[in-house]
């Protein structure tokens, strides 16, 4: 790279970067102001005197403990299934042929089409009828795999050689090891994406916690998060702190997967 | 499902043990749907589920809800949720079986009445009313909106309505009363527009609309003519007259579309409108933003006249609910006339009770008493739409009226024309 | 491949459409019985009428409309910025990883508080942003009333920009650096190798990024919930918000199922004229 477009490079990057994190920069300065400065119609940029009692507040006005172990729980568990059962099937749709994969594949995308409310209801009442409401198996039995995954792994599993793939069933490897030696170590950048997105995904939602949850003590950070709205406005100071908390976690497991956006394919074994 | 009967006698309190049937399940979350004990009464540590607006947990009610778990041998669970996620749940409930014992609710219970699953409280009130007031002691106001062919179906639990709120500081520096009909207010509000201020604030939500609406007496529906928005000319003269405050006079700001309330009451404390219309639930904001602010409350404008919008909270019990006998003697408890002066001394909220609006208490508050007041002349301007069965489609079509002649400026009487036309589609539909 | 391939691939698709079936088709199967019953409970058998209504509703015309927009416009601006940020954070440069973090962080934050967040900063009466504006002698904006839609367009790019930037990130990587060595020795240079490489081999990532945002963004919801509320006058009325409105306002689940058919209907066409293009855009080592 020439100096001149690399430092063009730096100037369009931080424009950008300057554009996704001010934004939420006022995010944690709503979540330290006082209650009179966020209902200021006058927005104040940053506060008088930072006010860190709104993030104990939210532990005092609701369980909220109870909220970040359960989304703990339930993210963490259904990004684990996500983990190991999504690159399995999407492996199968990559690199086997069998009579029915196209449509059986658009079967799989079908089920990403109908929006969660929809389904929501005859969900409920089958969670009801097994006596699943207000469990974490509740909340985590129906989101163990989807499409996403699956679909995003058959992508990245495609381009693999299929000429490794020959050479292991040559040399006598059952399928499964496989996939296990040959495949999963050529997706790493896609197995962190993987996790990141479902965790990321999981760990926001709200509709389901919202409907499979009959107590306090089980919701989730975003469900629970909607008790300091009032009937008519927003605690802005709460509702940011809160969100805040409900950040850090999605960003930790983020700078985790960094190490694995690396240069993946490894063409050894080719001739 | 078909409702269970349910006992028309008085529960006695106190040794009530039925044999749990599902009990297992219901800690587990999922009650309703159960047999009901035939007395109803359940207690021997069953979960008593109460759904309730998140904006509403006082701690008054929390300690009622405590004390009546204690006494009955119930287990309390106290939901707390947001209007539109508290409808989501219990939709989600009623389509599949399940029910909580008594739910606030936002004007459903006529709409629950005819689909079935709300549970009638006749009965329970032909047997305790007289003792507990009602509905003698409950403002006119609140009885239709909760009633479906004759018969009671929820109570009401908190009640308020839309006023004119204004700056007197700014008012007293005019040399100005507080107008009440709409020409002085116009008048009023040009006087009062500076670079800086605008002599009034709407509100983006179409609620609000129902202010002028109700002053020049139009009716949502009129069951007699099955008409909507009559009389018409009327009706667009109200819209015209708002959009005009806001795109032909100047003297409003186009509100912003959202799903926010607060956006008046924010240019209010910052003494950047004059005059805002809204409810109690706004006092609380303005006095934590702006205390120095000199606020009058005054009553409502007239136009051809005086009205305003009538708001609150009611309760209801599902069909379903698994303990409904306990679910009529805790709303028994909630609307005792001690109860609510208690939530008013708490935290400010007006009650619907006679006896309430007449106490020392709220005659000595002069907050109080503007609200309390206007109670006699505030309507439920859907009643009659919502026995139709088509309220909440008609609503969002006023919706989308409502902003596109107040935020885009469409002349009324097109806007209207288009919102008749497909509101008669719907309620023929 | 042999038969017993075949068998080894249904013996792993067994479980999973297994669970498939419990949790998607069945309640999928459920709702389509309902498209044809009406009434609250919608038990009362319709026949067509609810798909006749949808075809004769303005209102669902317009939020169709609405949502084609919003569903181009989401998926053309992630392709392109997604793209252009995720080779600029594959270069070698210094701070990179802080870049990647930095345009991702907004895709980390749930979706209802970034609405809450850019309806607090855009309020043209109220918000931070006209604050600024007028602070610095700028004019002031009043998009969310003149410009609803491209504003929720906007609100979303911003939103997931980070999150398309990402998945090409991870495919660019799955290029194995010869071959733009071995262009660079036959003298091809930087856009060359990028319009004859590059995209080519990215095909596989590509498609995914525009099946899922299609799918996404014909779906967003969110958006018109928690910013516009649908408004001014249903001009963010995006189509899914309009249907949970049906049935959750208006408790109308047998229309509600039936819309919601015809967008799946209309999402399948969508996503198998991009898997088929892809198909052909595909390239192999």
């Amino acid at each position: 790279m020439t100096p001149a477009s690399r430092i063009a490079c730096y100037v369009v990057l931080t424009i950008a970067a300057l554009i996704t994190v001010v934004p939420l920069l006022y995010m944690l300065s709503l979540s330290l102001q006082t209650e009179a400065e966020t209902m200021s119609a006058d927005p104040v940029l940053w506060p008088e005197a930072l006010q860190w009692g709104n993030y104990a507040e939210l532990f005092e006005r609701a369980p909220f403990g109870h909220f970040i172990a359960n989304s703990l729980i339930v993210a963490g568990g259904i990004t684990l299934a996500h983990l190991i059962f999504d690159p399995l099937v999407g492996y199968v749709f990559a690199k086997f042929r069998f009579p029915l994969k196209n449509t059986l594949f658009l079967m799989l995308l079908m089920t990403l089409m109908v929006p969660l409310f929809v389904r929501m209801i005859p969900l409920y009442t089958m969670m009801s009828n097994i006596g699943w409401i207000n469990t974490h198996q509740g909340l985590i039995v129906p989101f163990l795999m989807d499409a996403f995954g699956i679909f995003l792994m058959r992508q990245f599993i495609q381009p693999i050689p299929d000429d490794l793939i020959q050479a292991a069933r040559i040399d006598g490897a059952s399928e499964l090891r496989i996939y296990a030696q040959v495949i999963l170590p050529q997706v790493k950048p896609a197995l962190a994406v993987l996790g990141l997105f479902t965790f990321v995904f999981q760990w926001n939602e709200f509709l389901w916690p919202l409907i499979a949850t009959t107590t306090e003590e089980m919701r989730t950070i975003p469900v629970g998060l909607t008790l300091f709205n009032q009937e008519y406005f927003t605690l802005w100071h709460l509702t940011a702190a809160g969100s805040v908390l409900l950040f850090l976690p999605t960003a930790a497991i983020f700078l985790l997967t960094q190490r694995y956006f690396v240069r993946g394919i490894t063409l050894s074994g080719i001739k | 499902m078909a409702a269970q009967p349910t006992r028309r006698q008085l529960l006695r309190w106190g040794g009530a043990t039925g044999a749990a049937g599902l009990t297992g399940s219901l800690a587990a979350g999922c009650g309703a749907g159960a047999p009901e004990q035939p007395d109803g009464s359940g207690g021997s540590g069953d979960t008593f589920t109460v759904y309730w607006n998140a904006g509403h947990g006082y701690p008054a009610y929390e300690e009622v809800l405590t004390e009546f778990g204690e006494a009955n041998d119930l287990a309390m669970n106290f939901q707390k949720y947001q209007w539109p996620d508290l409808r989501t749940r219990l939709l989600s409930d009623f389509a599949s079986g399940n029910a909580p014992d008594l739910v606030e609710d936002a004007s459903w219970a006529q709409e629950f009445a005819i689909s079935g699953d709300a549970l009638s409280l006749q009965p329970y009130i032909d047997a305790d009313g007289a003792d507990m007031g009602y509905p003698d002691d409950w403002q006119e106001t609140t009885l239709d909106r909760v009633s479906y062919e004759g018969e009671t179906y929820g109570i009401q639990l908190h009640l308020t309505c839309v006023l004119p709120f204004y700056n007197k500081t700014m008012f007293d520096a005019a040399g100005m009363d507080f107008p009440e009909t709409w020409d002085d207010l116009l008048a009023a509000a040009q006087e009062l527009t500076t670079d800086s201020v605008h002599g009034i604030a709407l509100n983006q939500d179409h609620s609000y609309a129902w202010s002028w609406l109700l002053q020049n007496g139009v009716q949502f529906y009129d069951p007699d003519s099955h008409e909507l928005l009559t009389p018409r000319d009327k009706a667009i003269e109200a819209l015209q007259f708002q959009a005009d405050l806001v795109h032909k006079h100047g003297v409003a700001p186009v509100p912003t579309p959202g799903t926010d309330y607060s956006g008046p009451q924010k240019l209010f404390s910052a003494e950047r409108a004059a005059i805002i219309l809204t409810g109690p639930w706004d006092l609380m904001p303005i006095d934590e933003s702006s205390p120095d602010l000199d606020m009058g409350i005054a009553p409502a404008l007239r136009n051809v006249e005086q009205a305003c919008v009538q708001a609150g909270s009611s309760m209801f019990i599902p069909a379903q609910s698994p303990h409904p006998d306990l679910a009529w003697e805790l709303i028994k408890t909630i609307t005792s006339l001690e109860l609510e002066q208690r939530v008013t001394e708490e935290t400010g909220m007006l009650m619907p009770r006679k006896s309430w609006a007449e106490s020392e208490a709220v005659q000595s508050d002069e907050r109080l008493t503007a609200f309390a007041d206007a109670f006699g002349y505030a309507r439920d301007y859907s009643t009659q739409l919502r026995l139709t069965g088509k309220s909440g489609e008609i609503s969002e079509l006023f919706k989308t009226l409502y902003q596109d002649v107040v935020i885009n400026n469409t002349p009324a009487e097109d806007a209207v024309a288009t919102f008749v036309s497909a509101g008669e589609q719907v309620l023929a539909g | 491949m042999t038969a017993r391939y075949a068998i080894t691939a249904y013996l792993f698709l067994l479980p999973a459409f297994a669970f498939f079936a419990l949790m998607y088709y069945g309640p999928i199967l459920n709702i389509l019985s309902n498209s044809f019953h009406t009434g609250p409970q919608a038990d009362v058998f319709a026949g067509l009428d609810n798909f006749l209504r949808a075809f004769a509703d303005p209102a669902v015309h317009n939020s169709f409309a609405v949502t084609l927009i919003f569903g181009a416009g989401t998926t053309l601006g992630a392709i392109v910025l997604g793209l252009a940020l995720a080779l600029l954070v594959d270069k070698p440069l210094t701070g990179r990883v802080i870049y990647r973090a930095a345009l991702l962080v907004p895709y980390l934050t749930s979706v209802a508080i970034v609405g809450l967040l850019w309806r607090n900063i855009l309020d043209p009466q109220l918000g931070i942003l006209n604050r600024l504006l007028d602070t610095l002698g700028l004019p002031t904006q009043t998009w969310l009333t003149t410009q609803p839609l491209v504003t929720i367009i906007a609100v979303t790019l911003w939103m997931n920009v980070g999150y398309t930037m990402v998945l090409f990130l991870a495919g660019l990587q799955g290029i194995p650096d010869m071959y733009h060595e071995a262009a660079t020795i036959d003298g091809a240079n930087a856009s060359q190798r990028f319009w004859r490489i590059t995209l080519p081999l990215l095909a596989p990532t590509t498609v995914f990024v525009s099946v899922m945002s299609v799918i996404s963004g014909l779906q967003a919801f969110a958006q018109a919930y928690i910013i516009t509320g649908g408004g001014p006058a249903a001009e963010t009325d995006l189509y899914i918000f309009h249907v949970f409105n049906v049935a959750f306002s208006s408790r109308d689940f047998g229309y509600a199922s039936a819309l919601s058919f015809l967008l799946l209907l209309v999402i399948i066409v969508f996503t198998v004229l991009q898997l088929r293009a892809g198909r052909r855009g595909e390239v192999s080592y």
